[in-house]
């Protein structure tokens, strides 16, 4: 049977502490994205976006309730099965790029790849492919420190496809570039999710991005609203 | 993930700060050349020692009747001497000489003091394993035929009023303890610049030593032994030692027979050492410092790495990958920096002449005053396995800290 739920939290708190002082960043949130969903979360800022793409980016754990990816518990990993769901069915897309500097656009791209241990050859192939599926083909040996904003952004989109993830966390990727690269932006991830249904999920203060979001999910103070 | 990936980004990752990272480069390079000069100068004083040492009479090693170290003796004889050179050849050495040794009172025109007579075989003796030969300073050294020559030191001649051709009158006893005396006609002086030598020494003719005493032809005090490599000196004893085991023999290393030299070298060389490890420990803390703020600098870079998916084993490996090529290029510069120096100071060396003067001693043997180096392969190799390891352990703390990122903390520094 095919897989048609790609995540699910079930009533999720995320409670940050520091000395006596108790946050709550996330308060009993459950939601589910369906594989190929498009979808949002929106709200201003401190109103939990960031820590659900941490959660569902295994990057960090919850203090309560449950967190599946494609139907597994994440809380039963170790954290080197966390590390190898991340880096094989997971991709990140961060609002400051978070390039390595002393790769050059191509060998980030690939960095995932990498990790994964996949052939030389076999990288070179899927870094050429998703370079030009990104619009930087010609430019993988540029390092970080060459490109534009809206390009280094492209090489992020482009790691995060390499490995052909199932689903995108886009930490407000539009954030630090112009309207006319954030629509650009946009539209290949419209496209990436259209042709190949990877599912993305944004984190955005941005209107252009929920405009095009299917799904729009708002959050306060830690809820969904 | 691949290895060659992790060297690459390893090696781009050092140069991200050139300035710095050529900092660590000259402080691995500064220890490379501080350990070679330490050891490289001590390794040659000590054999420079060591050989002279043996050429002053016992050899490298020494095959003498049992007790005879500890309490030499004319009675304590050395038979069998053919059967023992015959061994040593066998052994490898590179010469074999027999000597016979006695104390002696030493007259001449009505002036007496306290000595050594040391009979040696003109046919056969050098200047290369014998000092006295090689450091006769007026007449010559007596031929097999002349049965009465003598050389003796310098001292002992100005202090006798010897010269060359003067007749010289030594007293001692012999096998069984009976006093005995021999005439002796000077045809050389020598100075080997240690007056504990130069004044107590006399070298007879073995032959005549032999017949003044009550030897036999094929007894001596001792065979003195040389190598070619006085590092070689024990495993010869052991192979001597499996022919002549039980048979009243000792055979000893220049460690026995120069005990006092052997402590003084024991000595420096872990004075020596000491200084080298702390030199080695300021290199590791420059090294640890540097690639502590290294990774305290990229915590953002690690971070975003293990959100992406790697591993926090592969953070560390590429931290160490790092050290790696810290180890491999400050070696790299410190060979380019040390081998001219080393080649100088090997080669043509320092004279310290004015400092220590030329007649400078320790341990009964003649110093050379000419700081010379000479590093024997496998230290060389200790030496800089040594210094690589200290660089890679200086990366074990950092990787470690680099591997522990927490990928959420790390990714919100700016």
């Amino acid at each position: 049977m095919a897989v048609t739920e790609m995540l699910r939290m079930e009533e999720v708190s995320r409670i940050y502490r520091r000395g006596r002082l108790e946050v709550r960043a996330l308060d009993r949130i459950s939601l589910a994205l369906a594989v190929g969903d498009f979808a949002a979360l929106c709200g201003p800022s401190g109103s939990g976006k960031t820590t659900i793409l941490n959660l569902v980016g295994c990057l960090d754990l919850p203090d309560d309730g449950r967190i599946f990816i494609e139907g597994g518990d994440i809380a039963s990993l170790s954290s080197a099965a966390l590390a190898a769901l991340r880096r094989d069915r997971i991709g990140f897309v961060f609002q400051s790029y978070n390039l390595i500097p002393v790769l050059t656009a191509a060998e980030n791209a690939g960095f995932v790849l990498e990790l994964q241990g996949r052939p030389r050859a076999g990288i070179r192939q899927r870094v050429e492919e998703v370079l030009v599926e990104v619009g930087l083909s010609g430019l993988g040996n540029r390092r970080p420190d060459d490109l534009s904003g809206g390009q280094q952004q492209r090489v992020a989109i482009a790691r995060a496809l390499a490995p052909e993830p199932a689903i995108i966390l886009a930490d407000e990727p539009t954030a630090n570039v112009d309207s006319a690269t954030a629509a650009g932006l946009l539209d290949l991830m419209e496209r990436l999710n259209a042709e190949k249904g990877i599912t993305f999920l944004f984190s955005t203060h941005d209107e252009r991005v929920m405009q095009r979001a299917r799904r729009l999910l708002h959050l306060r103070d830690g809820r969904l609203v | 993930m691949d290895n060659i990936f992790l060297l690459k980004t390893g090696w781009r990752s050092i140069w991200r700060n050139r300035r710095r990272t050529l900092i660590t480069l000259s402080s691995v390079a500064f220890g490379l050349l501080v350990s070679v000069t330490f050891t490289g100068s001590a390794d040659y004083a000590y054999t420079n020692m060591i050989d002279t040492s043996a050429t002053m009479g016992f050899g490298h090693v020494t095959v003498a009747a049992a007790g005879y170290n500890r309490a030499p003796s004319p009675s304590l004889v050395l038979s069998g001497c053919d059967l023992v050179l015959a061994a040593a050849v066998k052994s490898g050495v590179r010469a074999a000489r027999l000597r016979i040794v006695a104390q002696a009172m030493l007259a001449a025109g009505g002036r007496s003091s306290g000595g050594e007579v040391m009979g040696i075989d003109p046919a056969v003796e050098t200047g290369g394993f014998n000092v006295f030969l090689r450091d006769i300073v007026r007449g010559r050294m007596f031929t097999p035929a002349e049965t009465r020559g003598a050389l003796v030191g310098e001292v002992m001649a100005r202090r006798l009023k010897l010269v060359p051709g003067r007749r010289l009158v030594y007293t001692t006893t012999d096998r069984h303890g009976e006093m005995v005396s021999g005439v002796a006609r000077i045809s050389g002086i020598f100075r080997t610049g240690v007056s504990g030598v130069d004044n107590g020494v006399v070298v007879l003719p073995l032959a005549r030593l032999r017949q003044v005493l009550g030897y036999g032809r094929d007894e001596a005090s001792f065979a003195a032994l040389f190598l070619a490599d006085q590092r070689q000196s024990r495993i010869v004893r052991n192979s001597l030692a499996r022919h002549f085991t039980g048979i009243g023999r000792e055979i000893l290393t220049w460690r026995e027979t120069q005990a006092d030299l052997a402590g003084l070298i024991a000595m420096d060389r872990a004075g020596n050492y000491l200084m080298q490890f702390l030199i080695w420990l300021l290199v590791a803390a420059g090294i640890f410092n540097t690639m502590q703020m290294s990774v305290m600098e990229r915590r953002r870079q690690f971070g975003i790495m293990q959100a992406v998916g790697m591993a926090p084993r592969w953070i560390f490996f590429l931290v160490m990958a790092e050290a790696l090529w810290l180890g491999v290029c400050g070696l790299a510069v410190g060979v380019v920096v040390t081998l001219p120096c080393y080649l100088y100071l090997r080669h043509v060396g320092l004279n310290l002449e004015t400092l220590i003067g030329n007649d400078y001693s320790a341990a009964g043997v003649l110093v050379d005053p000419v700081l010379r180096l000479r590093l024997f392969p496998e230290t060389g190799l200790v030496i800089v396995g040594f210094l690589f390891f200290i660089v890679l352990a200086a990366g074990v703390y950092p990787g470690l800290v680099a591997a522990r990122t927490r990928p959420i903390a790390a990714m919100r520094q700016r």
